[in-house]
């Protein structure tokens, strides 16, 4: 039981409630409605990827690229919209080229054997590269009417659409992770890809396919991204990447594979999100917050292994004191 | 004769409930040759890192030169002398020969002074009458040649005491004679040498003395002179056979996995077994017999490079584990921790995991109260003991461990079952058990074959048996004919 209350996710939830509570206490407008939904809004690109990249570090790989991909997908989308191609059909171009270079990441990791720090890395370089061959030093927009209304507000009604996708994301991850078949897989791959292997599991297929999505996906969050500013350039989404490892890996998933669960995960993109707007409230540089959050994500490694030993050293403190009573 | 250099005097090591050595003494003369004999877990390994300061005896006493010394850890055994070289050298690629030699000298000043120390190893090397250049790069080296700075890394700390662990399995004849040329040289300037090899012709051919350990257990040492192969082989295999459960007699039933001629490069070469509906092979062999090589290959995890498997009369060509496992192949791993189970996750999880799409239904999500069913009925078919099959398969212990392997494999409905040391590191009760499966199972009419290093457990459960050495099959013996001397000489080489 007291395992259970010192749980990861129990850590996090008390302190997205302190950053909550400090954040009410410095502005009254803090709760209100339009701050949460502009929360969700600004970040949630970053989000949907982080959805993706949870399962890709649960099997014990990363996918440095993302950011690129988002990029790249932002740009395709620009490119072929400012060479007057069909809306619709550039659309479908942009994801079909961040499932593409999913693909390609893929290959070289699940098929070549190639260790995917290594080869995401070639990738974040290379997609980006192709970003900005497309657009050079242009920035492009003028994008149809509806496309920005999709960024910028809500499609229905009251409740915003970056908020819809965010829990529509939330759920099918979940259901993947939690009761799908290839959900098990990932989790025993990350584990042991060997017992998962031998126990005659496709290995190379489900990291391809992992792979696959996570291109698929942050394409898709490009595009929304392009939605929401209307504007694009060669340099859009840089550096993203790290804001969304950090949000998996303060979530409580294990940079090792095998363990970790969405719930950590939502939780510290919650605590991101409040964290980084309370400190703009009391007027925090954008900077200065991203030292904050490193300065979290270490304690975040830093905590638990305090704990642990903070617990087996009541244990034998426990068993020492039975052992003079007794 | 003179006094020992090293004695080691009632040693005993256990680990966990394994009684890996018990009251074993050994004393090793000047200029000698000492030849050590077992089976594999005979307890050879157990006994040099006791020796090298690995381990540390829970009793007995090692002497050095007459005093009683403890060595804590590799470093004071370096000091006192005593070093090992193992079948792969230890060294490192990138330094080149000399600074090979002197990695071990923690104590000659910060400065290197280069000159020196290459004219220091090329003595050394002069002193065994091995021609090397010292300034050359390490990673261009031959094993022979590995070894050989090994050993002159073991001279340059003034060794007394020098181990061979079988240094001879991966060289070719030629490299063999030039290392016991070696070893003869040592053994003139009054190094004792510890000499352990499975290959019986080099034991003779080399050794004074040769000591036999059985079971942990200290059997006898002779003067070399007085030992023949069969009678050295009758004293490594004589163990007690009581409590084993024999496998019940049943007339076998079709024909169900032919292999012909199946070879690898390097590694295995023209193996020919059948096994028949309800019968168990038994694959015998020492270390590096190639055994699990041969049972990867079948199972798609290594490709063979030659050969036929016919399996129900179609010949196949099995490429993935996933293809193993549809038609009716199912391989347990000698390997728990490492590839036979995910120790964090749950048993059920463990054990519907190869079979895991059964439990899918059309949206791909598992039914996990089906999934817990199964894991239910083989806790209660294999009896494994456990509060909850929503456990962790690392809470276990090794012998339920391996009953969730099993429950895995079976899950499968498999018509070959392949096992791989089924019986190691399980207490003698659940050994038992798995022995009682495997009957039932054979009864049944499935196919099984069955590696093992438990010379009286491949007696007592196969119908027939393939005995295997260093990627050679030596013989093939029915039940009506194998002995354990029999089995043993084979895996030796000593056929007649």
């Amino acid at each position: 039981m007291t395992r259970k209350l010192l749980s990861w996710e129990a850590l996090l939830l008390f302190i997205l409630i302190v950053v909550v509570l400090i954040n009410v206490n410095l502005s009254p407008f803090y709760l209100g409605l339009n701050n949460q939904i502009n929360l969700f809004q600004l970040s949630i690109e970053k989000i949907i990827v982080a959805l993706a990249m949870t399962l890709i570090i649960i099997n014990a790989e990363i996918d440095l690229s993302v950011a690129s991909v988002m990029g790249l997908a932002a740009c395709t989308l620009a490119y072929l919209h400012a060479h007057e191609q069909p809306f619709v059909l550039s659309l479908a171009v942009s994801l079909l080229i961040g499932a593409a270079a999913g693909a390609f990441n893929g290959f070289w990791v699940a098929y070549a054997g190639l260790p995917s720090l290594v080869v995401t890395l070639a990738g974040l370089i290379g997609y980006r590269g192709l970003a900005l061959v497309l657009l050079e030093d242009e920035s492009i927009g003028g994008f149809p009417e509806w496309f920005n209304q999709v960024g910028q507000q809500g499609l229905m009604g009251s409740v915003p659409f970056s908020l819809l996708l965010f829990g529509l994301g939330v759920v099918v991850v979940w259901v993947v992770l939690q009761r799908s078949e290839n959900g098990r897989y990932i989790y025993v791959i990350g584990n042991s890809a060997d017992v998962a292997r031998y126990s005659g599991v496709n290995v190379k297929r489900v990291k391809m396919a992992l792979f696959v999505a996570s291109g698929l996906v942050s394409a898709l969050a490009g595009i929304l991204l392009a939605a929401r500013l209307g504007a694009v350039r060669g340099s859009t989404a840089q550096g993203f990447e790290l804001d969304i490892i950090t949000m998996v890996l303060l979530g409580g998933v294990s940079i090792f594979g095998g363990s970790g669960t969405l719930t950590g995960v939502v939780l510290s993109i919650l605590i991101i999100l409040n964290l980084r707007n309370g400190l703009s409230l009391v007027n925090i540089s954008g900077n200065t917050q991203t030292g904050i959050i490193g300065l979290l994500l270490i304690l975040s490694v830093l905590i638990p292994n305090w704990l642990a030993s903070a617990q087996s050293w009541w244990a034998r403190r426990q068993e020492s004191a039975a052992q003079v009573s007794g | 004769m003179t006094e020992p250099i090293l004695e080691m005097r009632g040693i005993s090591k256990r680990f966990g409930t394994t009684q890996a050595l018990a009251d074993v003494s050994l004393a090793l003369y000047p200029g000698e040759i000492h030849a050590l004999l077992g089976e594999n877990g005979a307890g050879k390994s157990t006994l040099i890192k006791v020796m090298t300061g690995i381990h540390r005896p829970d009793q007995g006493e090692v002497w050095l030169n007459g005093r009683s010394i403890t060595i804590n850890n590799p470093l004071e055994a370096q000091r006192h002398g005593i070093a090992a070289i193992h079948q792969e050298p230890m060294i490192f690629p990138d330094l080149n020969v000399a600074e090979n030699i002197f990695i071990g000298h923690g104590n000659r000043g910060s400065i290197v002074r280069w000159r020196q120390m290459y004219r220091e190893a090329a003595d050394i090397l002069a002193r065994l009458d091995v021609k090397l250049d010292v300034r050359s790069s390490a990673r261009g080296l031959t094993l022979a040649a590995q070894q050989v700075v090994e050993i002159a890394k073991a001279l340059s700390l003034d060794v007394r005491v020098l181990i061979m662990d079988e240094p001879t399995a991966s060289l070719s004849a030629h490299e063999v004679d030039q290392l016991f040329k070696l070893a003869k040289t040592l053994k003139a300037n009054g190094v004792s040498i510890l000499f352990i090899s499975h290959r019986m012709e080099e034991v003779f051919s080399i050794a004074d003395r040769v000591t036999v350990l059985r079971d942990g257990r200290f059997v006898s040492t002779h003067p070399a002179s007085e030992v023949t192969p069969e009678s050295a082989i009758r004293d490594m295999v004589g163990r007690h056979m009581d409590d084993f459960f024999a496998k019940t007699d049943k007339e076998p039933g079709d024909l169900l996995l032919s292999v012909r001629g199946l070879s690898k490069d390097n590694v295995f070469h023209d193996i020919n077994f059948d096994v028949r509906a309800g019968e168990v092979v038994g694959f015998a062999g020492l270390v590096g017999s190639r055994r699990t090589d041969v049972a990867l290959a079948l199972f798609g995890i290594e490709t063979a490079d030659a050969g036929s498997v016919t399996l129900n009369g179609q010949p196949v060509t099995i490429r993935t584990p996933q293809q193993a496992v549809k038609l009716g192949l199912a391989y347990v791993t000698e390997d728990r921790r490492q590839l036979g189970l995910t120790m964090p996750m749950s048993i059920t999880t463990n054990i519907t995991l190869p079979t895991l799409h059964q439990y899918a239904n059309r949206f791909g999500l598992v039914q996990q109260r089906a999934e817990r069913q199964t894991a239910e009925t083989f806790q209660q078919r294999l009896s494994i003991r456990t509060p909850d099959v929503d456990r962790p398969a690392g809470t276990l212990s090794g012998g339920n461990q391996q009953k969730v392997v099993l429950s895995k494999w079976l899950n499968t409905q498999p018509r070959l079952l392949i096992l791989d040391e089924p019986t190691r590191g399980i207490d003698v009760g659940a050994k038992a058990e798995v022995h009682q499966i495997i009957d039932e199972l054979a009864q049944q009419g499935m196919g099984i074959i069955m590696i093992s290093s438990d010379l009286p457990e491949v007696l007592a459960m196969s119908d027939r048996i393939v005995v295997m050495r260093e990627g050679r099959q030596m013989a093939t013996l029915n039940r009506s004919e194998a002995t354990q001397e029999r089995v043993m000489a084979a895996a030796m080489g000593q056929t007649k």
